[in-house]
């Protein structure tokens, strides 16, 4: 249930992985995410799956975690790879019943669909799983500092990400605490129609926003005490710092992203 | 003859079972209490205590083994489990946080409406747990929101009374609150089981507390259960309970070191009645031996 969610969830572990930098890490999911898009036909797909399967391999996070992770849009993936089936047109048709026909083109771009979009969950799981969600924001906020030129406020957007992922697991428990108070007081939450339902969330939502209110204004308060007052002239006790094995992983992945267009030059496009 | 009104067989709970983060909070615990008891419930920070009593209202399904309420399971039936919660009224630890309601009044109704009482009968309930508690009529339209810590506690603690539960459990009513604070809950508590004849338990961290109203205690350790006993028998093993991590009253500690220092006394004294009698008893042998 709500437990399940593992959005910024660390996986503490001392792999080569944990130890990139979050940058290049940030970087490298992205890159990822962009090419898994760019393959065109099964080798390239290959290849990347490959890549991927290693650096799962090389976190050393239980595979388990990552499982657990894609388990929650296995229907998501059915239901995109059912659509695609459906209206994809072209390639030869293999069965057609009532208005639909199956093609093997629509059975293509389902399995390419559905390969990426788990891709997706598990490279961007790889980069919660092994980056702490401090060394995370302060990746972003470094690596979008240019913005500064055009007067986005970088580091407070980074300090609202930092506290914003700070907070989800602990408003998981507060919910589950409220939950079970009210649940003790004769709260009905599985029974009744729809507006009953919602109307019955009422007793949680009230004194989580509440609380929610007040810890937001002790963090405030909490902060400025300490004299926070934005990025301007802000130091870091821990400077992150590109080692060699960022910039080897860099370069591997550009000399992948040659190599994923080679392949779909000279070995066709399927989809 | 003593009425058993809870019982519990081999329970154990286990906390993420199947992930690497297993934790068995409580195990194999086997307890009958009876009706009409104040039973107090101590252990260390961890010891499973919140855990434990979670289960007597089906808020939390053992992992396995069974809780018995007058004899039958409250699992037997899932969709009665409501009852069950009636029946067994929790208060949990810092409780004011179940507050939502927009007067003090509507709040302490929620529990009875959800029993599906008609407005006279809970209006008749509201007004006698209120006036039970030391609230009075000009606290009904306030906002909870706007009351003191102590106050909160209050409304919360008459947001559970109100349902006029069998066994009333109370997890930590006393924490956070000054000393004044924690005597008129004290007092409550003693109140309100003189006057329903409910079964009432309370966790708390001070044995002090404890054994100022307490007719039997149950000691939580490492998840299992230690001790559950009268008063004067779980004090009488003091040295254990200082194993344990707990403190004992101060007068109980002053016995146990009359003890070690070579003077015949009982070690369960926890009262200072006890501890007068104790001590006279004392002087008298002392002086039977001088002659
Ligand atoms: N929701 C939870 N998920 C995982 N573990 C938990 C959860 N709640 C409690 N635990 C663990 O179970 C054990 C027992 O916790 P419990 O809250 O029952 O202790 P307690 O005796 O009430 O302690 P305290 O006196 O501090 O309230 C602890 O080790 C705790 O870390
Ligand atoms: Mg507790």
């Amino acid at each position: 249930m709500l437990s399940d969610i593992t959005i910024g969830q660390y996986y503490k572990a001392d792999s080569f992985v944990h130890r990139l930098d979050a940058r290049s890490k940030i970087i490298l999911t992205t890159l990822f995410l962009v090419i898994i898009f760019m393959c065109k036909n099964f080798l390239s797909l290959a290849l990347m799956f490959v890549l991927l399967v290693v650096s799962v391999l090389a976190c050393k996070v239980p595979v388990k975690m990552f499982l657990k992770s894609v388990k929650p849009i296995i229907p998501i993936v059915i239901f995109t790879a059912v659509i695609n089936v459906i209206y994809a047109t072209g390639g030869t048709e293999l069965v057609s019943f009532w208005k639909i026909s199956i093609t093997t083109k629509g059975l293509a771009t389902a399995f390419f669909m559905a390969v990426r979009i788990i891709c997706l969950i598990i490279s961007s799981s790889i980069l919660t799983y092994t980056t702490v969600p401090t060394a995370l924001t302060d990746g972003i906020e470094k690596l979008f500092s240019p913005l500064k030129v055009l007067h986005v406020d970088v580091h407070t957007l980074a300090m609202m990400m930092t506290l914003a992922l700070r907070f989800i697991p602990t408003l998981i428990e507060e919910i589950n605490r409220i939950t079970n108070a009210q649940k003790a007081r004769g709260a009905d939450f599985e029974s009744g129609k729809l507006l009953e339902r919602v109307k019955a969330m009422i007793p949680i939502l009230i004194p989580l926003f509440v609380s929610a209110f007040n810890r937001a204004y002790e963090l405030a308060f909490a902060m400025s005490c300490r004299c926070y007052r934005g990025g301007e002239g802000r130091t870091r006790m821990k400077q992150p710092k590109m080692r060699v094995g960022d910039y080897m992983m860099l370069l591997l992945f550009a000399v992948i992203i040659a190599g994923v267009i080679l392949l779909n030059h000279f070995f066709g496009k399927i989809v | 003859m003593s009425v058993t009104v809870l019982e519990t067989k081999d329970l154990t709970y286990i906390y993420s079972k199947g992930t690497n983060y297993e934790l068995a909070a409580i195990r194999d615990i086997n307890l009958s209490i009876e009706k009409g008891e104040l039973v107090g419930i101590i252990g260390h920070t961890g010891s499973g205590k919140s855990t434990l009593i979670q289960h007597f209202n089906g808020i939390l399904k053992a992992t396995s083994g069974t809780v018995l309420l007058d004899g039958t399971d409250i699992w037997q039936d899932k969709s009665k489990i409501r009852n069950v919660r009636f029946k067994v009224g929790v208060c949990f630890q810092y409780p004011e946080y179940q507050l939502f309601e927009e007067t003090v009044y509507k709040d302490i109704a929620f529990g009875p409406k959800n029993m599906g009482l008609d407005e006279k009968e809970i209006d008749r309930k509201v007004r006698q747990v209120c006036e039970f508690v030391g609230l009075d009529e000009s606290y009904f339209e306030k906002s909870p929101f706007d009351l003191s810590g102590g106050e909160k506690r209050r409304v919360a603690i008459a947001g559970i009374m109100a349902m006029e539960p069998e066994v009333l459990v109370l997890d930590e009513p006393c924490a956070g609150l000054d000393p004044k604070g924690r005597n008129v809950i004290l007092d409550l508590i003693c109140e309100y089981r003189k006057k329903t004849g409910s079964t009432v338990l309370v966790v708390s961290h001070s044995m002090e507390d404890i054994s100022k109203i307490a007719t039997k205690i149950l000691v939580m350790n490492d998840s299992k259960l230690a001790f559950y006993d009268t008063v004067e028998n779980v004090f009488a093993k003091s040295d254990e309970l200082i194993e344990m991590g707990l403190n004992i009253p101060e007068i109980t500690k002053l016995f146990l070191k009359l003890k070690k220092a070579g003077y015949d006394v009982r070690t369960d004294i926890y009262t200072l009645e006890q501890a007068e009698k104790e001590l006279l008893a004392l002087a008298g042998r002392g002086k039977k031996n001088a002659q």
